[in-house]
C-alpha cells in the first residue's frame, strides 16, 4: 500500500509546488504556498506516528529489490516538523518582496524533497530524495540570490554532488556486498550491519563520512557553505542552514553509525577530531568575517560541530542532545538569517560596518537580534545551551578532551557574535552607514520572530518534551 | 518529589518574574515613566520574603527540594530545584535588602533618563538572576543564573551604548566572564561524569567526593576556582571590573555590593566540601586572594575617578573574602561578603550622589573638594561606610575584615605581613578619598563648581536608601554569632563554619594599622594638599605603572589582539585566501584539462587510427602478461 499519511507528507508540498506554478501570478502563488505550508505543518504535527513503525509503508519491489519504503520514528518526526515549520517561516518572510510563482514553487519542492529524505527507509529512495533536494535549492540560489549568485549556485551544486556521488558509491558497495552474502537484492536500510568487513568496511565508511560530511559541512569540505549562504536569498539561507545542513548529521544517525556501529566507535578519536576542528575552526573563521551572512554561515559550521560531538559520543545524552541541537540551530540560525535578510532588504547591505546605532531606530529588531544572539552563543535558559550541554556531557564521559574543545568553542562563540552585534546595533555610524534606511519590524516580521524566540525559550526551559520524542529513536545507537 | 514550598520561597521568584513581564508588556507600552512601579513593588516583596526565609532557616532548618525536570535523556537527567540553607539564605537576605534599596535609589537616579524603562527591566533581571544563583540546588542550574547575571550585566554596563567606552567595557566584561565560564561549564560537565546519576545536585555530589576519581575532583576544584576568579574579579581575570564603571552608578552599586561579584565567593563557599579536599587548592585561593587584595589596594590609592577608586577597592575586598575562604574561614569570608555588601553600596551610592549633584555620570577628585558643607548627608553616610571599610570598631567592617586578617596572621608570618599591608592600604585609600572629596577644596580642585554648575545635595529618592543602608554598614557586624548559627544550618562539609568574634582590645594591632593608614592619608591629602597631583607630574613613569595595573592590562590587551590576529589568519588567509582558492582553482584546472583533451580530437581519421592501434597493443599486452 503506497498511499499512507507518510506519502501525503512528502507528496503534498510537491503537488502544491506544481499547483503554485500553475497559478502563474506571484501574489496568488505566494498566498497559496503559505496556506499549503501551514497545512503540511499541521499535518506533520498531528501525524499519529508511534515508535516502532506504525505508519511504515512498503510498496512493491522494482528492479534489483528497490522498494518505495517510508517509515517514521521520533528522529524522522522532529526533522519533518523542523522542515515544515521553517518552510512556513521562510515563505512568510518572503512576503516583503515581489516574487514570481516559480520562487514559491521552489520552496514547496524543497520541502517535499526534504520530507522524503527524512522518511525514506530504502537506500535507493533515500538517494533519490537526497539528490532531488539539490535542484530546487540550486534554482533558489541561482535565480533569486544576490550579485554573485550564479557562481555560488554552481559551486554549491558541484560540491554537494561530489559528496553525493561518494555516498552513492558507498551505498552501492553495501547493497552489492549484501547480495553477495545473501543472494538477495535489497536496499533496505535495516540489516546491513556486518555485511562489509575489513578494508571494504573502512572504505565504505570513509565514503559515507565524506558524503555526509560535505552536507554538514565538516572542515575542510565546507567552503561551499559561506558562498551559498551569502548569495542565497534570506528564505533560502533559512532552509539551507535550518534544514539542509541537518541532512548530513541525519545521514550519520540513520545510516553510517547504525551500519558501522563498531567501526565508528573505533574511529572515535578521528571523528571527534573532525567535530572539534569544526567547532574551533568555525568559531575562529566567524570571528574574522566582516559580512553578517558569512559570519552566521561560519557560526553554523561551529554549531553543527556540537551536533557531531554529541552524535559521535554515542552516549544516550549526547545523541539526544546532538539531535536536539539540530532543531535548536534551525530555530536560532533561522531567526538570525531572517533578520540579516530584513537588514539586507531594507538597506541592500550586509557588512557589519555598514550599520551602527540601530538600537534607537529599530528597537524591536534589536530586541529579537539580542535574543537570538544570546541563544546562539549558548546562554543557559535558551535552547542552544541545552543541546550543547547535553552533547558535551556525552563527550565528557567518553573523551574529556573533546569536552574541553567544545567548551572552548562556547567561549569563542561570544567572541565572534557579540562584537558584530555591538557594531550593528550599538556602535557609532560611519560616514557610509546605511542605518537610516533600516525601519523597524513590521507586524508580520514581529510575529515570525515572536514564534521563533518563544520556541527558543520553550526548548531552553522545557526541552524534555522534544527529548522524550528524540531519545527513544536515538538511544539504540548508544553504547 | 515536590514538597510544599513556603510562600516566601515562591515569592522570591514569582514577584520578579511577574514584575518584569507586567512592566514590559503592560506598563511600558502605555506609561513608560511608570515602568519601575511594578518592579519596586516586587523589590519590597522580595526583600521581606528573603528576610522571612532567613528567619525560617534559622529556626526550622534548611530546605532542599527538586521542583521540575529540565533535561532528560534516558536515565541521564538534570532538574530545577531550590536549596534554602544557612549559606544561601544569609547571602540572599543581604542581596535582597541591599538590592531593593538600590532599586529605590535608581528610581531617583534614572528619573530623567529617557531609556529608564529598559534600565529597570535589565536591572531587575540582574537582581532575579542573583536570587536564582543563590538558591540553586545543583551546579547546572547555578550555572544558568551565573550566565544570566553575566548577560544582564552586559546590557547594563553597555546601557549608555552611544559611548564607545561603555560598549568596550560591556564587551570586555562579558568576554572575560566567558573565559571564566569556560571553567564553570567544564567543571559542571566533569561533575556529571565523575558523579554519575547525581544530577550535579550538591546533596548528591558532596557526600560522594571521597569515592570519586581524585584526578577529576582535582580538575573540578581548580576549574571552579578559575570561574570564580572571573566573576569575583580575582587575579588574573579581575581587570574587567574597574572598567565596568561605565554603566550608570546604581548598576555599579548593585554589581559591586550585592550581585555578581559576590557570586564567585559564594560559589567557592558553596563548593567548599569539594574544594577543601583538593591538594594545594585552598592555599592557592588564599594566596591569589591576598595578592589581589594588596595589588588592588595599592592601585586604588592612585586613582582619581571616584568610582574607579571604589572599583579597585571592591577588587581588593573580594581578595580579602577569597583569602578568608582559602584559609578555611568560610564563616569569616561570608561575613565579610555581607558587611561589604552594605558599606560598599553606601560608598557607591554616595559617589553617585556626588556625580549626580555635579550633573555628570561620573566625577573625579579634581571636581570635588570641600563638599562637607554642600552635601552634609552624603558626607555622614560616606564617613560611616569609610570607617566600616577601614575596619574601625564598632563598625561592621571591623568584625568581618579583622576576622579574615586575623586568620591570615595565624596562618604564617608571610601571610600576616601581607594582611597587615592590606589593612593599612584599605584605610589609606578610603580615607584619601574621604579627605580629598569632603575636605578642602585644594588649589587644584574645583570644589563642586564644575563649569558654573553648583553642586546640590541628593533628593529623597536618592538620600533615604543611602541612609538606610548606612545603618546596616554600622550594625551588621554585631550579628556574627547569629550568622554562625545560621550558616551551620544545612552546612555540607564536616566542620561547621565559625564566625570569630572580634574583641576591640585584642584587635589593637589591626586597629592601629587602620589608624596609621588614615593618618598617612591625612598627611598626604590635607597637610600637603598638592602632593596627590605633584607625584603624578614628577614621576610619570611610576604613574604609568599604576595606571596599567603593574603592566597586566597591556598584557591582556596583547592576548586579545593575538586572538583577533589568529582568527584573521585562519579565516581570511588560510580559509578564503588559500584553501578556497585552491578548490576554485581545481574547477578551473578541470576546464583546462578538458581543453587539453579536446586538443587530441583533431578530426583527422589518421590520428584516430594510430590511437586505436596503441590502445589495442596495450590491451594485448595486458591479456598476454597479466
Amino acid at each position: 500500500m503506497i498511499f499512507s499519511p507518510l506519502t501525503i507528507l512528502w507528496a503534498l508540498p510537491i503537488v502544491g509546488g506544481f499547483l503554485a506554478l500553475a497559478l502563474r501570478s506571484g501574489k496568488r502563488a505566494g498566498v497559496f504556498s503559505i496556506a499549503l505550508s501551514l497545512i503540511s505543518l499541521a499535518f506533520c504535527a498531528l501525524l499519529p506516528w508511534r515508535e516502532g513503525a506504525a505508519l511504515a509503508v512498503t510498496g512493491p519491489a522494482w528492479a534489483y529489490g528497490i522498494h518505495y519504503a517510508l517509515s517514521m520514528d521520533g528522529l524522522s518526526w522532529v526533522m519533518c516538523l523542523l522542515n515544515a515549520f521553517l518552510t512556513v517561516i521562510a515563505l512568510v518572510s518572503s512576503l516583503g518582496e515581489e516574487r514570481s510563482a516559480g520562487y514559491w514553487a521552489a520552496f514547496l519542492f524543497l520541502e517535499g524533497a526534504l520530507m522524503g529524505v527524512f522518511l525514506a527507509s530504502d537506500l535507493f529512495l533515500f538517494y533519490v530524495f537526497w539528490e532531488v533536494v539539490l535542484i530546487p535549492m540550486f534554482f533558489i540560489i541561482g535565480l533569486w540570490g544576490s550579485a554573485n549568485r550564479k557562481h555560488a549556485a554552481v559551486k554549491f551544486f558541484l560540491f554537494t554532488f561530489f559528496g553525493s556521488v561518494l555516498m552513492l558509491l558507498g551505498i552501492l558497495a553495501l547493497v552489492t556486498l549484501r547480495h553477495r552474502a545473501t543472494g538477495v537484492w535489497s536496499w533496505d536500510m535495516q540489516g546491513l550491519q556486518g555485511v562489509a568487513t575489513g578494508p571494504a568496511a573502512w572504505a565504505i565508511f570513509a565514503a559515507l563520512t565524506v558524503g555526509f560530511g560535505v552536507k554538514v559541512p565538516i572542515v575542510p569540505l565546507h567552503t561551499w557553505l559561506p558562498d551559498a549562504h551569502t548569495e542565497a536569498p534570506a528564505a533560502g539561507s533559512i532552509m539551507l542552514a535550518g534544514v539542509m545542513l541537518k541532512m548530513g548529521v541525519y545521514g550519520f544517525l540513520r545510516i553510517a553509525i547504525p551500519i558501522f556501529p563498531h567501526l565508528s566507535w573505533r574511529l572515535l578519536p578521528w571523528l571527534a577530531a573532525i567535530a572539534a576542528i569544526n567547532i574551533i575552526y568555525g568559531a575562529f573563521c566567524a570571528l574574522a568575517q566582516s559580512d553578517l551572512k558569512r559570519l552566521v554561515a561560519y557560526s553554523s559550521i561551529a554549531h553543527l560541530g556540537f551536533c557531531l560531538v554529541g552524535v559521535f559520543s554515542r552516549t544516550v545524552e549526547g545523541l539526544a542532545g546532538g539531535t536536539l541541537q539540530l532543531i535548536n540551530h534551525g530555530l536560532t540560525t533561522g531567526a538570525l538569517f531572517l533578520m540579516v535578510g530584513i537588514l539586507y532588504e531594507r538597506s541592500h547591505k550586509r557588512g557589519i560596518r555598514d550599520f551602527g546605532a540601530l538600537f534607537g531606530q529599530a528597537p524591536w529588531l534589536t530586541f529579537f537580534f539580542s535574543f537570538s544572539i544570546m541563544a546562539s552563543i549558548g546562554l543557559p535558559g535558551l535552547n542552544g545551551f541545552v543541546g550543547e550541554f547535553m552533547s558535551l556531557a556525552g563527550a565528557a564521559r567518553v573523551l574529556p578532551i573533546l569536552a574541553v574543545a567544545g567548551v572552548a568553542g562556547v567561549t569563542l562563540a561570544a567572541a565572534y557574535a557579540l562584537p558584530a552585534y555591538q557594531l550593528v546595533f550599538w556602535g557609532d555610524r560611519g560616514p557610509s552607514s546605511v542605518s537610516s534606511h533600516v525601519t523597524d519590524l513590521t507586524v508580520r516580521e514581529q510575529a515570525l520572530l515572536w514564534v521563533l524566540c518563544l520556541g527558543m525559550l520553550y526548548i531552553g526551559l522545557h526541552p524534555s518534551g522534544l527529548l522524550s520524542v528524540i531519545t527513544p529513536a536515538t538511544k539504540g545507537l548508544a553504547l | 518529589m515536590t514538597a510544599v514550598l513556603p510562600l516566601s520561597a515562591i515569592l522570591i521568584f514569582a514577584a520578579p518574574i511577574s514584575a518584569v513581564l507586567i512592566s514590559f508588556f503592560l506598563v511600558r507600552p502605555f506609561k513608560p515613566r511608570w515602568t519601575h512601579w511594578p518592579i519596586l513593588i516586587s523589590c519590597a516583596v522580595v526583600a521581606v520574603s528573603a528576610v522571612r526565609i532567613a528567619m525560617r532557616v534559622y529556626t526550622t532548618g534548611p530546605l532542599d527540594v527538586t521542583l521540575a525536570q529540565w533535561m532528560v535523556a534516558g536515565s541521564w537527567s538534570l532538574s530545577f530545584g531550590l536549596r534554602l540553607d544557612g549559606l544561601s539564605s544569609a547571602v540572599l537576605a543581604m542581596v535582597a535588602v541591599v538590592g531593593a534599596l538600590i532599586h529605590v535609589y535608581a528610581a531617583g537616579y534614572m528619573e530623567e533618563d529617557e531609556c529608564m524603562p529598559r534600565f529597570f527591566l535589565f536591572f531587575h533581571l540582574f537582581y532575579l538572576a542573583m536570587i536564582g544563583l543563590l538558591t540553586s540546588n545543583n551546579y547546572v542550574q547555578l550555572y544558568l543564573f551565573w550566565e544570566m547575571v553575566g548577560m544582564a550585566s552586559y546590557y547594563l554596563i553597555g546601557f549608555w551604548y552611544h559611548k564607545a567606552t561603555a560598549r568596550r567595557a560591556a564587551m570586555q566584561a562579558f568576554l572575560v566572564n566567558r573565559v571564566g565560564d569556560f571553567g564553570f561549564m567544564l567543571a559542571a560537565l566533569l561533575l556529571l561524569s565523575a558523579f554519575p546519576g547525581s544530577g550535579a545536585r550538591f546533596t548528591a555530589v558532596f557526600p560522594a567526593v571521597a569515592k570519586a576519581p581524585p584526578a577529576l575532583v582535582c580538575a573540578i576544584g581548580y576549574l571552579l576556582f578559575w570561574a570564580a576568579t572571573a566573576k569575583s574579579a580575582q587575579f588574573p581575570l579581575y581587570f574587567w571590573l574597574p572598567d565596568a564603571m561605565e554603566g550608570p552608578t546604581p548598576v555599579s552599586a548593585l554589581m559591586h555590593a550585592a550581585t555578581m561579584v559576590t557570586a564567585g565567593i559564594f560559589l567557592m563557599a558553596r563548593s567548599w566540601p569539594l574544594i577543601a579536599g583538593v591538594p594545594h587548592l585552598p592555599h592557592l585561593i588564599a594566596w591569589v586572594g591576598a595578592a589581589t587584595a594588596l595589588g588592588a589596594g595599592i592601585v586604588a590609592a592612585t586613582k582619581t575617578d571616584l568610582k574607579r577608586i571604589l572599583a579597585y577597592s571592591t577588587v581588593s575586598h573580594l581578595g580579602i573574602m577569597a583569602l578568608g575562604v582559602g584559609l578555611g574561614e568560610i564563616g569569616a569570608g561570608i561575613f565579610h561578603l555581607i558587611t561589604h555588601g552594605f558599606f560598599k553600596a553606601v560608598l557607591f551610592l554616595c559617589a553617585g550622589n556626588i556625580a549626580h549633584g555635579l550633573g555628570k555620570p561620573t566625577a573625579t577628585v579634581d571636581e570635588a573638594g570641600g563638599l562637607i558643607k554642600k552635601m552634609p548627608l552624603t558626607f555622614v553616610c560616606f564617613t560611616v561606610a569609610a570607617f566600616s571599610l577601614a575596619g574601625i570598631w564598632p563598625f561592621a567592617g571591623f568584625y568581618s575584615k579583622d576576622a579574615v586578617l586575623d586568620a591570615a596572621h595565624a596562618f604564617g608570618p608571610g601571610m600576616g605581613l601581607v594582611a597587615s599591608a592590606i589593612g593599612f592600604m584599605s584605610a589609606f585609600y578610603i580615607f584619601r578619598m574621604l579627605f580629598l572629596v569632603f575636605l578642602g577644596p585644594r588649589p587644584r580642585q574645583e570644589g563642586g563648581e564644575h563649569g558654573g554648575h553648583h553642586i546640590h545635595e541628593a533628593g529623597l529618592w536618592m538620600g533615604i536608601p543611602v541612609l538606610l543602608i548606612s545603618i546596616g554598614a554600622v550594625c551588621v557586624g554585631w550579628f556574627g554569632g547569629q550568622l554562625q548559627s545560621l550558616l551551620s544550618m544545612g552546612w555540607m562539609a564536616a566542620a561547621a563554619p565559625t564566625v570569630p568574634h572580634m574583641k576591640v582590645l585584642e584587635a589593637w594591632p589591626s586597629l592601629a594599622l587602620a589608624f596609621a593608614g588614615a593618618a598617612a592619608s591625612y598627611w598626604w591629602t590635607t597637610i600637603k594638599p598638592n602632593w596627590d597631583w605633584d607625584w603624578r607630574e614628577k614621576s610619570p613613569a611610576l604613574a604609568a605603572v599604576f595606571a596599567s595595573d603593574f603592566g597586566w592590562k597591556p598584557a591582556m590587551a596583547w592576548v586579545a589582539q593575538a586572538v583577533v590576529a589568529l582568527s584573521n589568519w585562519l579565516g581570511l588567509s588560510l580559509d578564503k585566501g588559500s584553501w578556497d582558492r585552491l578548490i576554485e582553482a581545481s574547477a578551473e584546472g578541470a576546464v583546462e584539462a578538458g581543453g587539453a583533451g579536446a586538443a587530441l580530437a583533431t578530426g583527422s581519421v589518421n590520428d584516430y587510427v594510430w590511437w586505436m592501434a596503441a590502445g589495442v597493443a596495450v590491451l594485448l599486452l595486458a591479456v598476454l602478461f597479466l
